[in-house]
């Protein structure tokens, strides 16, 4: 096998400007960094608020050492604007001008007039605006954070027991979706861009995005003329479906139809059970549920996650374990696929990033993440700002 | 009118369920023609053969389910059987037309049908070939079966997002991966594009959808390599942000099971919030919860004034008070709720399809708008095999030919005959 000379990667030459410095505008611009386009990070002074998040190592408080920026910024260059001024718009609408693609995360009235400023541009980027709610309607200013926009999104009531308190997932993971949806749209965007059509504007409302995806549970309402269920997660009535405690924790079983309970039954040892009218009977399968738990539960109880996951995988039967923080990165699966990266955390020791979410060859790298204003001076620089014009810009606070 | 970024490519999907489902109608959306292969004869999972059928309508069951409708919009639909070799002909026909191939099974199922890349490259030099299995497509879990529920707690996120005082036996079955391996789907097809621009190529993608998810958590595993600490199951809590949770309201539409999410993240929102609540003077220096560090250290007080006021209203009435105030607030929506919104309904984001089995409904909007070609919902979920004809025909098949494929039963528009 020779080596192949390596190829750039596939975004290699887009020019990709991130304002606003919250989660969804920072993840949403990681992937186009990630796979070889340049990105600017546009922060206010005092740097992006996203920057803020924990955790941070030893628990030390900085814009530099925390997991979303280290996690979210990777590869990318910042500037450091206050783009609420008029010097630092024409900062920004001359780096927009540049660009291909604009990822933009503000206020509702500064991103229309953020956008005013991209529109006017002779060669204009394409435009991907996040918002909340959208540009407009009764909504539109609200205050939002992960856990209210996944309530308006209709998809937190069905994270609950029925009448007990709907939670939201884990902190963040709401936004990350949101901010994926923004990806993929800009990214057809910057593909359209580059095959000549005219820049496209697209806006990504959280709302819409979480509530436009999978669980749609008014579809469902509308469909079935009733809520769906909201049970614990363990199935009575198509089983096993849901978390089961084992020797060292707990497994996960996906009821996937008929076929799998089969294969369950003769990977635990009792392949009689698939045959009996109890289990093998659907109108009797739900009055049941005890009798095959008597048979299920000693037998997990005295097999650890992995084992039982290994085990019934070879059965063909869809399970899985369990995993905490520290048990994700060191799996097998994870171990063998390098899943995740290490990551140097300047003065702050070593902590783990996520690696790609597809592969292709020659395709991803994640470089370091900027500290605030790293690349403020070689950026405006490069839009033509002089010596004096920079200093100036500092002096007066609009850059940093 | 549907998107035209992505007019001129075509998107061949053999995936069912979720995630690969929907990213073929996210880029049908965007104005790919998508062609999905059907499974036939088997029945994919979400389309029923038999009752009790979750849809309305008369009609085959197969066509009723709402999770097939929900993932299956702006496609076209042929149901062809891959198995067999009369249908492995059809199948390179169509491979060979096509700019994107995405496949959503365990690892090693298709290539063992006879389309690995290798081969499906010598087919087509251009065509990006996608494969989405739950946990990669190589590996030592090559092979093994899961859906959400297996990625959601394999990935990390289960174990974090159930109820902090009860079993995790408890945790809500839904899940997460569904939504993020549909997109990533999306963008990874479209930098494979950007690269096949370069290379004149087509190219392999390995999209493992549990890697996939990794990249939605990332505080979850720094909380362990940096801290040697394991994330809380925190619920609605926020241990640094006080207010932060949700709380039952005062009936409404759902109820005694109507609730309100409420927070302030900082001393400006808490003011807002302190004046929704009738008591300006909590945020007024001085008093012991006008400050962050007060808050944090009155939490359940804090809470506790919050939850007698949310009790006060409904969900939605006690939301928009707030709101008008500055602070964060949301009523936890229900379905119907969802349908009446008022922001919905001024963007009117819901879409109307007409569809021959289920009638007329509603169905959620775009998950992004698009100007000036906004996306449409112009092809409901198609029916099993709806255009095999066209399809069939376009690659060269004669109207007999496609007789003879149907009595064959290499091709079809129905299961179980």
């Amino acid at each position: 096998m020779t080596d192949a000379p390596r190829l750039p990667r596939p975004l290699i030459g887009r020019r990709i400007v991130e304002v606003g410095g919250t989660v969804p505008a920072a993840a949403a611009a990681k992937l186009f960094s990630d796979y070889g386009a340049d990105v600017v990070k546009v922060e206010p002074l005092g740097g992006a608020s996203m920057r803020r998040l924990p955790p941070f190592p030893g628990d030390v408080p900085s814009l530099e050492s925390g997991a979303f920026h280290v996690a979210l910024d990777t590869g990318k260059r910042s500037l450091v604007l206050d783009v609420e001024t008029a010097s630092g718009r024409e900062a920004l609408d001359r780096l927009c001008a540049q660009a291909d693609l604009v990822l933009l995360h503000v206020a509702p009235a500064l991103a229309v007039d953020i956008r005013a400023g991209v529109r006017a541009t002779a060669a204009p980027p394409a435009l991907v605006v996040l918002t909340e709610h959208g540009l407009d309607g009764p909504a539109a200013d609200y205050a939002e954070n992960d856990m209210s926009l996944f309530a308006w999104s209709g998809r937190m009531r069905q994270h609950a027991i029925a009448g007990e308190e709907p939670l939201r997932y884990a902190p963040q993971v709401a936004q990350m979706q949101w901010a994926a949806t923004a990806s993929a749209a800009g990214a057809a965007a910057l593909w359209a861009r580059a095959n000549g059509e005219p820049a496209r504007e697209i806006e990504v409302s959280a709302v819409e995005a979480l509530a436009g995806n999978v669980d749609t549970w008014f579809v469902a309402w509308q469909f079935q003329g009733a809520e769906t269920p909201r049970a614990s997660g363990q199935s009575k009535l198509a089983y096993p479906a849901g978390c089961y405690r084992c020797a060292d924790g707990y497994v996960v079983f996906a009821a996937a139809g008929q076929p799998f309970f089969n294969r369950l039954c003769e990977g635990i040892g009792h392949p009689e059970l698939a045959t009996d009218p109890r289990f093998a009977d659907p109108a009797q399968k739900p009055l049941h549920f005890d009798d095959f738990f008597a048979v299920l539960d000693p037998w997990l109880r005295t097999r650890t996650k992995h084992d039982i996951f290994i085990t019934l995988q070879g059965f063909g039967v869809m399970v899985s374990p369990v995993l905490d923080a520290s048990e994700v990165a060191g799996d097998a699966q994870a171990v063998a696929r390098h899943s995740f990266v290490d990551r140097e955390v300047p003065g702050a020791g070593k902590t783990t990033i996520a690696g790609p979410p597809f592969r292709m060859t020659d395709a991803w790298e994640a470089g370091p993440p900027p500290r605030v204003g790293e690349h403020t001076d070689e950026v405006l620089r490069a839009l033509g700002y002089s010596t004096t014009q920079r200093l100036a810009l500092f002096r007066a606070g609009v850059t940093g | 009118m549907t998107s035209h970024l992505l007019e001129g490519i075509r998107a061949i999907e053999l995936c069912e369920v979720w995630a690969g489902p929907t990213a073929g109608s996210l880029l049908g959306d965007l104005g790919a023609d998508v062609v999905k292969v059907e499974s036939f004869p088997r029945n994919s999972m979400t389309r029923p053969l038999a009752a009790p059928v979750p849809g309305p309508g008369e009609g085959p069951p197969w066509e009723r389910s709402h999770i097939h409708h929900l993932a299956n919009r702006n496609k076209r639909n042929v149901a062809l059987n891959i198995r067999s070799d009369a249908g492995v002909d059809v199948f390179r026909r169509l491979l060979a037309t096509g700019d994107i191939f995405f496949e959503g099974y365990s690892a090693g199922t298709v290539d063992r049908m006879g389309f690995d890349w290798e081969t499906v490259h010598a087919i087509n030099p251009r065509l990006i070939y996608v494969s989405l299995p739950g946990w990669g497509a190589k590996g030592p879990y090559e092979g093994y079966v899961t859906l959400g529920s297996g990625l959601d707690a394999a990935g990390g996120h289960t174990i974090v997002r159930g109820y902090p005082e009860r079993p995790i036996e408890d945790t809500s079955p839904i899940y997460h991966s569904d939504a993020t391996g549909a997109l990533a789907l999306v963008f990874a097809v479209i930098t494979a594009l950007h690269r096949r621009e370069q290379t004149g190529k087509g190219v392999y993608i390995d999209i493992s959808q549990i890697e996939v998810l990794n990249w939605h958590l990332p505080a979850q595993v720094a909380e362990w390599a940096m801290n040697g600490r394991l994330p809380e199951r925190l619920g609605n809590r926020d241990p640094l942000i006080v207010p932060h949770g949700c709380f039952r309201a005062g009936g409404g539409e759902a109820g005694d099971d109507s609730w309100v999410v409420v927070a302030a993240e900082t001393d400006q929102q808490w003011s807002g919030l302190a004046r929704a609540m009738g008591h300006p003077e909590w945020a007024v220096r001085g008093h012991p919860w006008a400050t962050v560090p007060g808050r944090l250290a009155a939490r359940d007080e804090v809470h506790s004034a919050v939850r007698s006021f949310v009790a006060s209203d409904t969900a939605e009435q006690v939301a928009v008070l707030v709101q008008r105030h500055g602070a964060i607030a949301a009523p936890v929506v229900a379905p119907w709720s969802l349908l009446a919104d008022p922001q919905h309904l001024h963007r009117g984001w819901m879409q109307t399809v007409d569809h021959p089995y289920v009638g007329t409904q509603m169905f959620p909007g775009f998950p992004w708008q698009v100007s000036p070609d906004a996306p449409s919902w112009d092809r409901p979920a198609a029916l099993v095999g709806e255009h095999n004809g066209e399809i069939f025909r376009a690659l060269g098949y004669s109207d007999d030919d496609l007789a003879r494929l149907q009595a064959d039963g290499v091709i079809g528009d129905r299961y179980g005959a």
